[in-house]
């Protein structure tokens, strides 16, 4: 009966705090909802949308005509060609035009591509003994292409656009040297069926993400950030239970309820259980929309794990990590300011140190190190095995493990500081 | 088990470890079942932690304080918690449910039944005026409603013994009376009122004995008037300045 009365009471103290449940439900709502959408129009702006391209091709020859017919054919650009523009009012073109990317092919592109190709050559039948060289040759240097893009840009992905215009050079450069390796030797013979079939059988690289389950669905935004953002809201209940607790231990209810015939256990159980069904109904609420609205808005839908009860252990594990952070910061507080702000900055920076924003990955590896004492990069990291990788119980043992160890330092951590102010 | 007959406390002293002295130094005194103790004194002078050792929050360093029945058994743990009720200085209660709300969880506590609830809290929300408001949200009511409400928590089991520390600070003078009414109401019911208070005029009316207390030492105790009566003054007031004078 009194520990149904704490559980009473503190549904009615949680539904009166407003600011609280905005910032479980609401936050991480607005949260999953817009950073799965920006992430999947980024994935689809590189995988499905054309980038825009403005090219000035100034070339004399035919090499340049033929790269903006290989970047055509590639799919990938949106071309708009403006000739008449030199390199530096190409620049301002594209920032007036609000374009991303531009790039300028100078007049000698052709003529300095095929005396490159010729001296190659050159080189080339000399070694084989086939011909005669002229020692005296100077080195010939490459003309420059220009490429412009918009400072917000990403610098990864004006790299890759960099790098496809790079490939189709290659190919473009390959022609030449092969058109002038049979010059050289004075075959007469057009190579056009060699240069054919060294062009067409190029290697295909598939993309196999490794996972365990052949049955899971390829990794996308959703997958990634439904259960990552839950995991931050549920350790942001840290500004509610945790101001919840100052609030007795400050406000003399403590002292009223140590008088009392009843006891620690009963009081703070029925803080755990209560905020336990939150960090539950966080999970509820936000999966079901990643499972059943997604779809409507055009985002991938949320596809949840086949090991549905190490599912449900990692949520019980992570709700409970969550709720034991949250006492613990309640009990070391002296001020309910102190418990917000200590609570929310170190949610944020264990956010970004587990992974919640960028992947521990790409951290260089003393911040890797440092992550790995972050609770919500284990939580993730369990997620991840089951979402993304289809794992099994066995490879989820680390990370129950690392939660184990975290909930027991901050259980005993509030019980030994309750226990220090004659609290408990 | 049979009903509560004396509370003895024997020479207790309290010094806490950040401090340099005792906040409180060989204090006795007894206090008869049904009887209205007033520990008064100055702030500072020890009464807050005085009622605190008396009601189980903190441990004395040195002394002993006994709950006895009239058959002379002591009363202690779980059996002395259900019939004390502690109403500390500060607004101990839940501000963001109703007085209902509180009141239901508190005396759920006590194991009390939905009923007994019930009409214990309409019964001390009505004496106390509170009737009109016992459904509405604490954190909109004033000083005096608040200290009310605290006063009206402590009382929601019956309690043989009440605490009360500072029960009318900080509230205007209307409830201020409004609310020694109600404890003169309560001690003539029976119960044990134990009461700390820097307030001495507004003690010499309502206990029917005084413990006169400053920096740790007891100055003076016995029966109010008697007190009055022995140091030839005219009110509690004289009484405490002449006793503490010399020192």
């Amino acid at each position: 009966m009194k520990l149904m009365a704490s559980i009473k009471k503190e549904v009615l103290l949680l539904l009166s705090d407003k600011v609280g449940l905005s910032i479980m439900f609401l936050m991480p709502l607005l949260l999953v909802f817009i950073i799965t959408i920006i992430q999947d129009s980024a994935y689809k702006m590189v995988n499905e949308n054309k980038v825009s391209l403005i090219i000035s091709n100034q070339d004399k020859g035919a090499q340049g005509e033929k790269l903006i017919q290989l970047l055509n054919e590639s799919g990938l650009f949106e071309l708009q060609q403006e000739n008449d523009l030199q390199s530096a009012a190409l620049k301002n073109f594209l920032l007036d035009e609000n374009k991303l990317t531009a790039l300028y092919i100078p007049a000698n592109f052709s003529e300095k591509l095929k005396e490159k190709a010729s001296q190659i050559s050159q080189t080339l039948t000399f070694e084989l003994g086939l011909s005669e060289i002229d020692q005296n040759t100077p080195e010939v240097k490459l003309p420059n292409l220009d490429f412009y893009h918009d400072p917000v840009l990403q610098e990864n992905y004006s790299y890759s656009i960099t790098n496809v215009i790079a490939s189709f050079l290659n190919v473009i450069e390959n022609e030449l040297m092969i058109a002038s390796i049979y010059t050289e030797v004075g075959i007469e013979k057009s190579p056009e069926d060699f240069k054919a079939k060294i062009m067409s059988n190029k290697i295909v690289i598939n993309r196999i993400p490794a996972k365990n389950d052949e049955h899971m669905i390829n990794p996308n935004s959703t997958q990634h950030n439904v259960p990552a953002w839950t995991i931050f809201a549920m350790f942001f209940m840290v500004v509610s239970l945790g101001s919840n607790i100052v609030k007795e231990r400050v406000n003399g209810s403590f002292l009223r309820l140590k008088t009392m015939p009843t006891n620690y256990t009963h009081i703070l159980s029925a803080k755990m259980i209560v905020y336990m069904m939150v960090a539950v109904l966080q999970f509820i609420l936000i999966f079901s929309i990643g499972m059943l609205v997604f779809p409507l808005i055009g985002l991938p839908k949320l596809v949840l794990p086949s090991a549905f009860l190490a599912f449900i252990v990692m949520m019980l594990m992570c709700s409970l990590a969550a709720v034991s952070y949250a006492l613990m910061i309640g009990a070391l507080s002296k001020t309910q300011e102190q418990s917000n702000g200590i609570g929310a900055i170190s949610i944020i920076i264990f956010a970004a140190l587990g992974g919640i924003w960028v992947p521990t990955f790409v951290m260089p590896e003393y911040l890797q190190i440092i992550s790995s004492f972050s609770p919500m990069h284990w939580c993730l990291e369990g997620f991840y095995i089951l979402f993304l990788k289809g794992g099994s119980w066995s490879q989820l043992f680390p990370v129950i493990g690392f939660l184990f160890i975290f909930i027991a330092v901050c259980q005993i951590t509030t019980y030994t500081k309750l226990k220090l102010e004659k609290l408990i | 088990m049979s009903a509560l007959a004396n509370i003895t406390i024997k020479d207790i002293s309290k010094k806490y470890k950040s401090a340099s002295f005792e906040s409180l130094s060989n204090v006795s005194f007894s206090i008869e079942a049904g009887k209205t103790i007033g520990i008064l004194g100055p702030n500072g002078a020890g009464k807050t932690t005085l009622i605190s050792i008396l009601c189980g929050l903190i441990e004395a360093t040195k002394g002993s304080v006994s709950y006895q029945t009239e058959n002379g058994d002591t009363i202690s743990g779980i059996a002395l918690k259900k019939i004390i009720g502690f109403v500390p200085q500060e607004y101990a209660f839940y501000h963001e449910l109703t007085p209902v709300q509180n009141m239901n969880y508190f005396g759920s506590l006590y194991n009390l039944k939905k009923e007994e609830i019930k009409n214990k809290t309409d019964s001390l929300l009505s004496i106390l005026g509170l009737a009109d408001v016992a459904h509405k949200k604490i954190n909109t009511f004033s000083g005096g409603m608040k200290r009310k409400v605290n006063l009206a928590i402590g009382l929601i089991h019956s309690p043989s013994i009440l605490f009360l520390d500072e029960p009318t600070v900080g509230v205007d003078v209307q409830s201020k009376l409004s609310i020694i009414d109600f404890l003169t109401e309560t001690s003539q019911q029976g119960t044990t009122i134990i009461y700390t208070s820097h307030h001495l005029s507004e003690a010499e009316d309502f206990c029917d004995q005084i413990l006169l207390i400053s920096k740790g030492n007891v100055v003076a105790e016995g029966p109010t008037k008697e007190l009055i009566q022995k140091n030839s003054t005219d009110n509690l007031q004289s009484l405490f300045i002449k006793l503490t004078e010399a020192e």
